[in-house]
């Protein structure tokens, strides 16, 4: 049986391709998409959205969500994503159209439905989540574990301690982290080595399809960013928390405990990770430290295959 | 030519190694050693400190510095360290008293009297030197140095973020990160892989002589511990901060701009490295990032040898 899904995200070039191999695999039934404000203001994250899935014929639920994080301004990456927050590719005025329900009521709406429990991806700040889990904390008992993209045992990229999409929304975050939720934390630990490399975005253009070209292109940009940061090549970090719902073997993760730091003077943001467990505290994530790269890659490209 | 040192420190099972390394080391002129309260309250840390330096051998002076943290309530590490600070290591009582001037008049003292060169090296919270820097506003500019055993780019071990040191008082560990004073950041990152493995223990007994019998107990006493924790050996914190200043070459440093978090709920007392240089500040330390371990055991086992001598 397929898995039910629901990905919740602010695309953001890593989003629209973690979206793609959502879409493009067997073993997930992705029941609907939330878009939420992160890498770009909500309207752009949500036209981002639907501009991705109408280019590659995917016909599903769009609902927007969020226009700010729960207790802060937002803060967005046009550095990373360009001023559309998807710089890069031309799309054509997309046919799909946005639901006429909220991102809040769409996440609870399918798992009050879904006979099987639904494993939420959250791929941006968690702001979405958490205001469905305030909203209607019951729903937990229908959801089976967050796969989400954020945070980072070591270090941060936004700031010196926090990765972004944890320090756009700290406070969401700690609701999600607080929730008992089963958590697999797919942060910069591992997001950093499931890199794509030149080539192998060169293999994707090669491909003649219309969906693995506007990825190529999608990656062109992308990596202009991170070759200032001496990468080698393109951290591709929202298609990490698919990828682990897909085929977990993939990934290696820990056991640890997890606190979202909130009000700190440089370290707001941080997933701060208990990895010798001094605390003692309950384990509350499973987070993910390493990946088979070249497998991953494999994995993005036979999702391309998929598409036109 | 030796350089003109002031050992500041909480001993504490491995500031009594960095001890006994530093008055073994010709580089060094250990113009005093003061006592800041860590690993275990001011009375124990100084009677500690006091008859580790007459036990070394050193004749200088012994000063009893702050008894707890500028703005906190001292935490302390007797799991580590046990009730005495020096768990089960007894030491014959120092035959001279304690300094009559405080840490903070030694080190502006010798600041002067040395003219720029004196080099600091901090094994402990670093109250007595935010002390100094905050009664004497010019000594900034006198200090050449500070070498200082504490924080981590990444991991904790007091709590998941934050080193020992800086937990205890992370507010005098922001003043001397704000100072400008040229630094040295001795942290985790190096000093959890500056091991003494289990099979080189024995040689430290093999030398032969009272203080390096007294390390090779210390390292025996540290090995249940450490295991706990999924160590390979022992890590020698403050022995290795001192080693870089005696043998530089042993650690590699890159140059980072460090914050001290103060306020944090669960990141109080972490140095904050922006290690990509994301907020693009000047650096304020050099941070050590990688060691030479056989190069460190070998320098800890010469010094030690010296005592035979």
């Amino acid at each position: 049986m397929k898995k039910p899904v629901i990905i919740d995200c602010d695309p953001g070039h890593d989003d629209a391709i973690a979206l793609l191999l959502a879409f493009a695999s067997d073993a997930l039934d992705v029941k609907a998409v939330t878009t939420v404000a992160g890498n770009q203001t909500l309207e752009k994250t949500l036209r981002n959205a639907l501009n991705v899935l109408d280019f590659a014929g995917i016909e599903v639920e769009v609902a927007a969500g969020a226009a700010k994080p729960l207790m802060r301004d937002l803060i967005i990456a046009p550095e990373v994503h360009g001023e559309s927050g998807l710089d890069g590719p031309a799309f054509p005025p997309s046919k799909l159209k946005p639901s006429k329900r909220g991102a809040v009521e769409v996440i609870v709406d399918t798992v009050r439905k879904s006979d099987a429990k639904v494993t939420l991806i959250p791929t941006g700040p968690l702001t979405n989540i958490a205001m469905a889990l305030i909203s209607h904390p019951e729903i937990k008992e229908g959801i089976e574990r967050i796969s989400l993209m954020g945070g980072a045992c070591f270090g941060g990229n936004w700031t010196p301690a926090a990765e972004f999409n944890i320090l756009v929304d700290p406070e969401a975050a700690s609701i999600v982290f607080g929730s008992g939720i089963p958590i697999t934390m797919c942060g910069l630990d591992v997001t950093h080595r499931a890199q794509i490399y030149e080539d192998e975005v060169e293999t994707l253009r090669k491909m003649n399809r219309k969906v693995a070209t506007m990825v190529a292109e999608l990656l062109d940009f992308f990596g202009k960013f991170h070759s200032r940061f001496g990468f080698k090549g393109s951290p591709l970090h929202d298609p990490c928390a698919v990828a682990w719902v897909i085929d977990p073997g993939m990934i290696a993760t820990r056991k640890l405990h997890v606190d979202i730091e909130t009000s700190g003077e440089f370290t707001t943001g941080a997933t701060v990770v208990d990895y010798y467990n001094v605390l003692k505290k309950d384990k509350n994530a499973d987070v993910a430290f390493d990946i088979d790269r070249e497998r991953f890659i494999k994995m993005i490209f036979d999702a391309m295959k998929h598409y036109d | 030519m030796s350089i003109p040192v002031i050992i500041d420190c909480d001993p504490g099972l491995d500031d009594a190694v960095a001890l006994f390394m530093a008055f073994a080391s010709d580089e060094l002129d250990i113009k005093a050693v003061t006592v800041v309260a860590g690993n275990q309250t001011i009375d124990k840390t100084s009677k500690n400190a006091r008859d580790l330096v007459a036990f070394a051998g050193g004749k200088c002076r012994v000063s009893v510095g702050a008894s707890k943290p500028l703005l906190r309530e001292l935490s302390t590490a007797e799991f580590v360290h046990g009730d005495t600070g020096l768990k089960n290591i007894v030491l014959p009582r120092a035959d001279f008293d304690f300094s009559k001037e405080k840490p903070h008049e030694i080190i502006y003292e010798e600041a002067l009297k040395n003219e720029g060169k004196i080099h600091i090296i901090a094994l402990g919270p670093l109250t007595n030197i935010a002390a100094a820097l905050l009664l004497h506003p010019d000594l900034k500019e006198k200090i050449g140095h500070i070498t200082l055993m504490g924080g981590s780019c990444y991991l904790g071990n007091h709590t998941p973020a934050a080193e020992f040191n800086i937990f205890v008082d992370p507010e005098a560990a922001k003043i001397v990160f704000e100072s400008g004073i040229d630094l040295t950041m001795v942290g985790l990152d190096v000093t959890n892989r500056a091991m003494v493995f289990e099979d080189e223990i024995e040689e430290f007994f093999n030398l032969g002589n009272r203080v390096s019998r007294t390390v090779g107990e210390i390292l025996l006493s540290s090995l249940d511990f450490v295991r706990e924790f999924g160590f390979e050996g022992v890590p020698m914190h403050d022995p290795f901060a001192m080693a870089s200043v005696i043998e530089p070459d042993l650690m590699e440093t890159k140059q980072y701009h460090v914050d001290v978090e103060t306020r944090g709920v669960h990141t109080s007392g972490k140095t904050v490295v922006d290690v990509y240089n994301v907020r693009g500040l000047r650096p304020n330390a050099s941070v050590g990032v990688d060691l030479s371990r056989e190069g460190f055991v070998r320098l800890l086992k010469r010094l030690m040898k010296k005592y035979g001598e």
